[in-house]
């Protein structure tokens, strides 16, 4: 009776974020179904929403992410991964039919509106899994991992040191009680 | 008797998740976080004292309405009989309908809302018509409080807030649970000072304010602020030697 599938788990659960450039064309759809709702307002507000859709490109790189729209007044937002600091998945009615969410990326700015929110992308679970893993404090494990072997790394330098530092003044005491 | 009203009950309860999970692609299972290896995942829900909470005023907000539209739909048959005699099944609806309504919505409020705790960060998800899920890092948390009215503490529940850097303000949607672009609101807890301290210990572990400051720059100083206790025999064994070849 739950179908479980068609909610938690995208179509496809890996996310290429080099392949995602464009938002999915089902977002069109939902626009559309958007401003159908708004009756005879329909072109007024499907005519801004088209043309954020057709303009609309992501690139995601090993630091960020850049979100560009508009066709006359254009927009670009970029954001590195490491200043994220919440994220926000919200798929509404509509947008569970359709296998659609939003996922809404916050830094430490003072606005409530959110800096970026990325729509279009059908797996989103897997988007945010990725925006996850690399934003701030995510990765504070391996931070340490990392920190500890290069501290031991330095450790044992400074032990090899003071071992030859250890040996070569034992070598002193030697001769100086030969000499005595 | 009561047997029948809680089979029913169940089967309406039932009935209505079927649909919820079938038409409105609302998830039955709870949230996950990826985890990393040997990282513990924590999956709950609101304490039961929550769903007695809300169950209490919802007790309470339909006495109050329920007599008040009573009262009205009295007035009115005393007052224009044949009126009120036209309007009693809307009356009644109006009476009845809504708190079914509000009823099984607040059980499935209860239902929809999970928090999942790892060990660097948590989430939250709530609603049904949109869901929403707030994922927040603890090294990105600025400050946690823990908020308790008088009727929660009959219950023995608390509501946790937890803020991160930057602003917009905090405010509360429909069910009174609070929303805002940089806050994570975990309510209907019972052991809220648990979860709150240990926060507040996987906060002041991570060392940065959680403002955007790398911690590259920090790990260095501490790194070599330290001896190994192999080094310090080391240490000591030079100076031994040392101190052997100045009495020499």
């Amino acid at each position: 009776m739950v179908d479980s599938t068609a909610t938690s788990a995208p179509p496809s659960p890996t996310f290429r974020p080099e392949e995602t450039t464009r938002p999915n064309r089902v977002l069109l759809t939902y626009y559309g179904i958007c401003s159908a709702l708004l009756g005879p307002f329909f072109p007024l507000a499907f005519i801004p929403l088209y043309c954020k859709y057709a303009t609309l490109r992501y690139e995601f790189d090993d630091e960020g992410i850049s979100v560009r729209w508009g066709v006359l007044f254009r927009r670009e937002v970029y954001l590195t991964y490491r200043r994220i600091q919440d994220i926000h998945l919200t798929r509404n009615i509509l947008q569970r039919w359709i296998g659609l969410a939003s996922i809404s990326v916050q830094t430490a700015s003072g606005n409530s509106t959110p800096e970026t929110t990325i729509e279009g992308v059908l797996e989103a679970e897997a988007l945010r899994d990725f925006l996850y893993a690399r934003m701030r404090g995510s990765r504070d494990g391996d931070g340490e991992a990392n920190e500890a072997s290069s501290g031991n790394q330095a450790n044992d330098d400074a032990l090899a040191l003071l071992t030859d530092i250890r040996d070569a003044l034992a070598q002193l005491v030697d001769r100086s009680s030969k000499d005595a | 008797m009561s047997k029948h009203v809680d089979r029913a009950c169940e089967w309406v309860y039932e009935g209505t998740w079927g649909i919820l999970a079938a038409w409105f692609k609302v998830p039955r299972d709870s949230p996950t976080l990826p985890a990393a290896a040997g990282e513990t995942i924590e999956i709950r829900r609101p304490d039961v004292g929550f769903l007695r909470y809300l169950t209490l005023q919802f007790w309470i907000g339909l006495a109050i309405i329920d007599l008040l539209l009573t009262g009205l739909w009295i007035m009115l048959l005393i007052a224009v009989p044949w009126l009120g005699i036209i309007i009693t099944p809307l009356a009644w609806a109006l009476i009845i309908l809504p708190d079914i309504a509000a009823y099984v919505a607040l059980h499935l409020r209860y239902d929809t809302t999970w928090y999942v705790f790892s060990d660097r960060s948590v989430r939250i998800r709530r609603g049904i018509w949109t869901i929403q899920e707030t994922t927040i890092t603890y090294e990105n948390i600025q400050n946690v409080s823990v908020r308790q009215g008088p009727l929660q503490r009959y219950f023995g529940i608390s509501d946790i807030v937890i803020e991160t850097a930057g602003g917009g303000g905090i405010s509360a949607d429909g069910t009174g649970a609070l929303t805002g672009a940089h806050v994570g609101f975990i309510e209907g807890v019972s052991d809220a000072a648990t979860i709150r301290d240990a926060m507040l210990a996987r906060i002041r572990a991570t060392r940065s304010t959680g403002l955007g400051d790398e911690r590259a720059c920090e790990s260095s100083r501490s790194a070599t602020a330290h001896w190994t206790p192999n080094q310090l025999q080391r240490l000591t064994e030079i100076r031994d030697l040392a101190r052997a070849l100045a009495s020499s």
